[in-house]
């Protein structure tokens, strides 16, 4: 007789998953959009990922997301961005590995720049091309590349913005939910009073109080506003599991209550809690998305992929800055919220047994 | 039901004392004022002497600090007066008067629209649960529900704006009216609905996608009930379980929703107002926050939340009526 393996709530949870193609297909969209971010320099660029310069090995194209990485060889010599033809003439025995697509996500690649190539077209002109896959912008900006390196905005959104709303709503949840009383009086409270100030009120008046709004503070404005319904239900979570056995075990064996809360409630309460982590991911991509559409996210440097809607507005007659970058907001939330359904059906036991 | 009602309102106001508190608090201390923010951006020439600066901000009050200036906004919210704009010179409340009607002329017509296609649509998907024309519709409606409304706004205008301008398909690209040489009443509101159709579109299809899936939802709960079970077993044809025994029980989540959608009834949408340029609600708000206009703020918060909290109650109280084993005791 084959012996039985009991596997954990987790593992049986991923095999539900699983099961299902278009959950796993948005996890897949999501895990190719990682990768897209963290090799966005090696994608789109016109800084070399690797070369040998005067008998070193230099990445410089690292400085795509942190200026201070530029080897600073580079800026005594006076590169001034342009590599391909400095590094040819002053040192004629370097050699580079460059990026995939030669163009950069904050200026317009010139004429001859790279051998062969074209200066990019600006204005109108910049219809999807054979050297500028998705158009370039007004100004001559490469649309692709600005879209590669807005990528980690995207999900930088998703993730910090609902982390930080994670926490805050987990431990005002497990708060007021496990200990009642006074404490679970005054934190609903607090929820509620939250809850009814319009988001998007609260939202602008908070993102125009800070002087420069950067792309780190959007997201804790989106984060600090997103907390109230992941509070409600680990709350009500906590509310229920507290008065459950293996609590009551917990604490005849004399767990104190920070220790029941961590290491005995919160295992058990997380699953129904991450599936409105999840679909606040979405909401959060698309709430940063329409900032900076409206013209209140982040300036300029950092390429979120609604300010390239926001260009899109004064020229409609260029299709093509709307398509893209709107079809890859699309497609993203579209694949937050495919995952969260999916967790959802995967984890909760009352639509499972239901599906037989 | 008197008591309910009395401990409800003495909550809710203590509610929105605390919201206004903080918008209050945020608006005045977001950069700039009213008076910097509308000169001295577009030409630094016309800055203000510091001498008329003073005097101008002691005229509006700008000079107390924000707490001792929140509870002099109050008394007079008190007596009635939002207090008047101070970047467009009238009365808040004329200002308010003047855009709830183009927002409700917006947001009432796509609720209905969507009502009276999300009822069938959330019927049909609960009747033909699992085929394969079931999986496609809800999958459809899934992806309606997760464009978003601004992508949609954009794509919209370059197809009806741009690509068809010059043919009888083509509509305005933003505003309310366009110039009319017959300014007679049929004319003027042909000329309105066409320039509504487009955010009336943009406003109706993600609601459509979110209320039938709710219907569903709530349809595929019901039906999993012992009495729906009862009811095949007696024989009730299945039509007549779908319409008869399990949608009336999902009237009582249906008609919370309906009293959750009074703010957004009002209130508008910024961010479909701001795109073509609808002079509603939203847009205003969204104006105000830009020139820093604190009364004008203020007043469309303290709307906002009285219609929020107004619309919860009214949820708590219709369920009452729907579903009698609840009370509000």
């Amino acid at each position: 007789m084959p012996e039985r393996v009991s596997h954990g709530f987790w593992f049986a949870a991923w095999r539900r998953y699983r099961r299902k193609p278009l959950a796993m297909a948005a996890l897949v969209f999501v895990c190719f959009l990682i990768g897209v971010a963290i090799l966005a320099p090696a994608i789109a660029g016109t800084k070399p990922v690797l070369c040998r310069y005067k008998g070193q090995i230099y990445a410089p194209c690292l400085s795509y997301f942190d200026r201070r990485l530029e080897p600073a060889i580079f800026v005594k010599d006076r590169f001034r961005g342009t590599y391909p033809q400095n590094l040819r003439e002053k040192d004629p025995e370097s050699w580079a590995i460059w990026p995939l697509v030669f163009q950069d996500p904050y200026r317009a690649v010139r004429d001859n720049e790279w051998p062969g190539r074209p200066a990019n077209p600006t204005k109108d002109e910049g219809h999807p091309n054979r050297f500028n896959l998705f158009g370039t912008d007004q100004y001559g900006v490469d649309v692709l590349a600005k879209m590669v390196h807005g990528t980690t905005v995207a999900l930088a959104v998703g993730f910090v913005s609902m982390g930080l709303a994670g926490t805050i709503g987990i431990v005002v949840g497990a708060l007021g939910g496990y200990f009642g009383g006074w404490i679970d009086m005054l934190l609903s409270r607090v929820t509620e009073v939250v809850m009814c100030i319009p988001t998007l009120v609260l939202i602008l008046a908070l993102v125009a109080f800070v002087d420069k709004p950067t792309i780190w503070k959007t997201m804790a404005i989106i984060g600090a506003t997103g907390w109230t319904g992941i509070a409600r239900l680990a709350r009500g979570e906590f509310l229920r599991l507290r008065s459950s056995e293996f609590v009551l075990a917990a604490r005849s064996a004399g767990a104190g209550p920070l220790r029941i809360m961590l290491r005995h409630i919160l295992p058990n309460a997380l699953a129904p809690v991450l599936v409105p982590i999840t679909f606040g991911i979405a909401s959060a991509i698309l709430t940063e998305s329409a900032l900076s559409f409206l013209g209140f996210g982040s300036p300029p440097p950092s390429a979120s992929w609604g300010a390239l809607l926001n260009d899109a507005r004064s020229n409609l007659s260029m299709w093509w800055l709307v398509a893209f970058p709107g079809i890859a907001i699309f497609l993203t939330v579209l694949a937050y919220n495919l995952i969260g359904e999916g967790l959802q059906e995967a984890t909760d036991p009352r639509l499972r047994e239901s599906r037989k | 039901m008197l008591n309910y009602m009395l401990r409800r309102l003495a909550i809710g106001l203590l509610t929105l004392l605390i919201i206004t508190g903080v918008i209050y608090g945020l608006a005045r201390s977001m950069p700039g004022t009213p008076l910097t923010v509308a000169l001295g951006e577009t030409d630094p020439s016309r800055k203000l002497n510091p001498a008329d600066l003073e005097r101008m901000k002691m005229a509006y009050g700008l000079d107390k600090p924000w707490y001792q200036a929140y509870f002099l906004w109050l008394g007079n919210v008190a007596q009635g007066d939002l207090g008047r704009s101070i970047s467009r010179k009238q009365p808040v409340t004329t200002l308010i008067g003047e855009r709830i009607g183009p927002t409700l002329a917006l947001s009432a017509t796509a609720l209905l629209l969507t009502w009276a296609m999300a009822v069938p649509l959330g019927l049909y998907a609960s009747a033909r649960s699992g085929m394969p024309d079931e999986r496609a519709t809800s999958f459809l409606l899934y992806v309606l529900y997760s464009f978003p409304t601004f992508v949609a706004a954009l794509f919209l205008q370059i197809i009806f704006a741009v690509w068809l301008r010059g043919t009888p398909w083509e509509l305005p690209l933003f505003g309310m009216t366009g110039d009319l040489v017959d300014p007679s009443w049929a004319a003027r509101l042909a000329d309105v609905a066409r320039h509504a159709i487009l955010p009336v579109l943009c406003q109706t299809y993600v609601s459509l996608a979110w209320y039938s899936r709710f219907i569903h939802s709530t349809m595929e709960e019901v039906v999993r009930q012992d009495y729906i079970r009862t009811a095949r077993a007696k024989g009730a044809g299945p039509w007549r379980v779908l319409f008869h025994h399990a949608f009336r029980n999902t009237l009582i989540p249906l008609v919370t929703l309906l009293g959750l959608s009074l703010p957004s009834l009002l209130g508008g949408s910024v961010i479909i107002e701001q795109i073509f340029t609808w002079p509603g609600m939203g847009r205003l708000f969204f104006e105000s926050i830009r020139e820093r206009d604190y009364p004008t703020i203020m007043g469309l918060t303290l709307l906002f939340s009285v219609l929020t909290l107004a619309g919860q109650l009214l949820a708590d109280l219709l369920y009452c009526v729907v579903d009698p084993r609840v009370s509000v005791e």
